[in-house]
């Protein structure tokens, strides 16, 4: 046997596959453990056989950007091999994710647990940009929760390097309700400015118990994000009239954010302000988040070790959250992957339309009662 | 203190080697596949191992680079981008650092390594429209070495590359203090030539030993050493303010020098094609000594094959044959016996619960 293939042997005799937790169309995951010490890993198993071009983008995506991001807030690929047709991410194990907690309504939230959170994000995402990746697909269910409490970005199938300027990019990233303006309106040149957006919006939520912006399909998004923020004006947006795929989409005045998150502070207000300014030139950075006053004041983060956890047990998850990029089902408000050849296999998502029955939300924001007749 | 990124990256703590290190590992390699080798050829028809003139490690590398840069001239054809030119020329090279040509021809893992580093560049191609650019190739052959090389490469896909550095040193040069407001557009020339070193620089051991920048100022420093020199000096005079007490300390100006000539002498040396003639010569001679376990249609190959299948077999009888024992049988109302925990070496990663 030649000592390549060994050595792939020998890689993966370090993990035991336990049991299934999740399936989809490419992936399985299981739960497992590293023989020498017992610790507990997720495994993910893609089944790259089903792929026409070999190894398909999101695995390579994401074993890059994994194999070389090594931090407290970012999700740990412990190990890759294959076997046969098969491709095995080991990571490392987390319990549960934002998404759940967010939507666990027996958990109250005080306003230093919200901090934590967005601190150890906040972090993670610094760590990703000092790295020049782009994540562009923050939402709260790729946002893991380990059982000590720390808060991990996971799923980088979707991510990329920061392109040179004036180098294309696709603007089918992000899923819709954190997908920043710009993308919408189809820019194909941005920036680190995107994954901020969509912290603003997760930040909303963690405060709201409920998505911010949530609309029912990229135009409704649009409209969805100039009611509850005002539709921006040439002053403070300059230029964006003249983004690809521009429509006007209505005149709606600006709201103050203090009258729909009634017990923020001004300087929860103000970091929030600035994750969702229109002008992505302006938006504030991950590095100048970190510095916000926000997280100097009183009341300082929670710990970790104390933020609320989830009371139910993790049910099996289906795939696409597990996995991210496998979303059969479609939902929630899906991405499509910037895929090379159209008509192949693809392990991408549909639009929550396609399916709403199984779309489900609390509750929806409406920002209509905010709009004063013209 | 902190570190710089690039310290962090997989590239620097994986595939960095001193120069002695480096001709260390291709001889071992190529003395252990040759042992190996000529015990196969032994086994199948006794003598017949001695007068075979096998590959030595440094034919191996001759080879080698002799399709990197064949590499350059397929990316012409293909017109792709620089990074996936230079990406896949260190998966190439990298390949050749953990297997040996005996038994993966280069000819066949460039095209698998070209293939990889357009995706993991983020500049995908469909399969079909690669193969059928390419002579003589099917979608298949591109995609049977596609986890060897993988494996090979340790799943690492992310390459620093000297091209960049060249470009954001070349962006730096244009901003110092007493730069021509046209630098950019009188000296373009420098950029040019230094490009083309850079290149060149593909074709030699630089990137396992050197970093990326040192290349790229070494490349600037053969056609513009004062320049090069400039910029640098540069460098060394930013003062740092006294509470930024996490900057990592600097390489003594001579020690940078001392690796910028030791790269300029490594590109004018070996940064060259190597000559088609001795690679022929390679080529015919590594016909006779190739591994025959993978050379379809030998003895040997068949043999090889019949011992995996049979192995298959058996898993696939000793599997049904549990499933049988499972179904079977009276069962205890009052459920199985208490079974002996499993220990977690029995668990069979080929007991797939797909269906491939």
């Amino acid at each position: 046997m030649d000592a390549v293939e060994r050595e792939n042997q020998d890689r993966q005799k370090r993990w035991a596959k336990e049991q299934k937790v999740g399936e989809g169309a490419y992936a399985v995951v299981y739960r497992g453990r590293e023989f020498s010490t017992g610790r507990r890993v997720a495994i993910k198993k893609i089944k790259v056989g089903q792929f026409k071009d070999g190894l398909d983008m999101s695995a390579i995506r994401e074993v890059k950007y994994l194999r070389e991001l090594k931090h407290q807030n970012v999700i740990e690929l412990l190990d890759v091999f294959s076997n046969k047709t098969n491709l095995n991410l080991v990571l490392e194990f987390l319990d549960s994710d934002l998404e759940m907690i967010i939507k666990d309504r027996s958990l109250v939230f005080l306003p230093a647990d919200i901090k934590s959170w967005m601190a150890m994000t906040f972090r993670g995402l610094e760590f990703c940009h000092r790295n020049f990746i782009l994540h562009r697909d923050l939402k709260p269910n790729n946002l893991l929760i380990a059982s000590d409490g720390q808060l991990k970005i996971a799923d980088f199938g979707l991510a990329r390097d920061f392109a040179d300027p004036g180098f294309k990019m696709t603007c089918q990233v992000i899923t819709r309700w954190y997908r920043p303006p710009e993308l919408l309106f189809g820019s194909r040149y941005y920036s680190s400015a995107v994954d901020i957006w969509s912290l603003g919006c997760i930040f909303a939520e963690l405060m709201l118990r409920t998505p911010y912006l949530a609309g029912e399909s990229d135009m409704d998004q649009l409209k969805t994000i100039f009611r509850a923020l005002g539709t921006p004006t040439e002053q403070e947006w300059p230029g964006h009239t003249k983004l690809p795929d521009y429509v006007p989409v209505g005149q709606f005045p600006k709201t103050p954010l203090r009258d729909l998150f009634t017990a923020a502070s001004a300087d929860t207000l103000n970091l929030l302000s600035k994750c969702l300014l229109y002008e992505p030139r302006k938006r504030l950075s991950a590095s100048e988040a970190l510095q916000h006053p926000y997280f100097f004041a009183i009341p300082h983060p929670t710990h970790p070790s104390k933020l609320p956890k989830c009371t139910t047990q993790m049910a099996p998850r289906p795939l696409g959250e597990v996995d991210g990029n496998v979303d059969m089902v479609g939902s929630g408000p899906g991405v499509k992957a910037a895929a090379p050849n159209k008509g192949r296999l693809k392990r991408k998502i549909t639009s929550p339309m396609d399916d709403p029955k199984t779309r489900s939300i609390a509750r929806k924001l409406d920002f209509t009662k905010h709009v004063k007749s013209p | 203190m902190k570190r710089p990124l690039y310290e962090a990256s997989t590239q620097y703590k994986n595939w960095r080697y001193s120069p002695e290190r480096l001709s260390q590992i291709r001889t071992t390699m190529n003395e252990a596949a040759v042992g190996v080798i000529r015990k196969t050829f032994e086994a199948y028809e006794p003598g017949s191992s001695s007068n075979v003139s096998f590959v030595n490690a440094h034919e191996e590398h001759l080879l080698v680079t002799f399709y990197v840069h064949k590499i350059s001239q397929l990316c012409g054809h293909f017109r792709f981008p620089e990074e996936v030119e230079a990406t896949a020329t260190s998966y190439l090279k990298r390949f050749y650092l953990k297997n040996t040509v005996m038994d993966w021809h280069p000819k066949n893992v460039m095209l698998t390594a070209l293939f990889l580093a357009t995706k993991t560049t983020n500049n995908p191609i469909s399969l079909d429209a690669y193969a059928s650019h390419i002579p003589n190739t099917v979608a298949s052959d591109v995609l049977d070495l596609e986890f060897l090389v993988s494996q090979s490469l340790a799943f690492e896909f992310a390459v620093w590359h000297a091209h960049r550095a060249l470009w954001g040193i070349w962006l730096d040069i244009q901003n110092l203090p007493d730069s021509l407001p046209d630098i950019a557009q009188t000296q373009k020339s420098i950029y040019d030539s230094a490009l083309s070193h850079v290149r060149a620089a593909r074709l030699t051991d630089a990137e396992f030993i050197y970093t990326p920048s040192q290349i790229a100022l070494a490349c600037i420093s053969l056609v513009a050493p004062a320049l090069a020199k400039k910029w640098l000096e540069s460098k060394a005079n930013i003062t740092i303010p006294e509470n930024q007490t996490d900057i990592p300390p600097r390489p003594s100006a001579a020690a940078l020098s001392a690796s910028i000539e030791a790269i300029e002498s490594i590109i004018t040396e070996t940064g060259k094609v190597p000559n088609v003639e001795a690679v022929r010569e390679v080529d015919r001679r590594l016909r006779t000594c190739k591994n025959p376990e993978k050379v379809v249609g030998t003895k040997a190959y068949l043999a090889r094959k019949a011992e995996a299948e049979k192995k298959a077999e058996e898993k696939r009888n000793k599997k049904a044959e549990g499933q049988k024992t499972n179904g079977a049988g009276d069962v205890d109302p009052f459920g199985d016996p208490l079974a002996e925990p499993v220990k977690p070496g029995l668990v069979d990663y080929d007991d797939d619960d797909d269906d491939d």
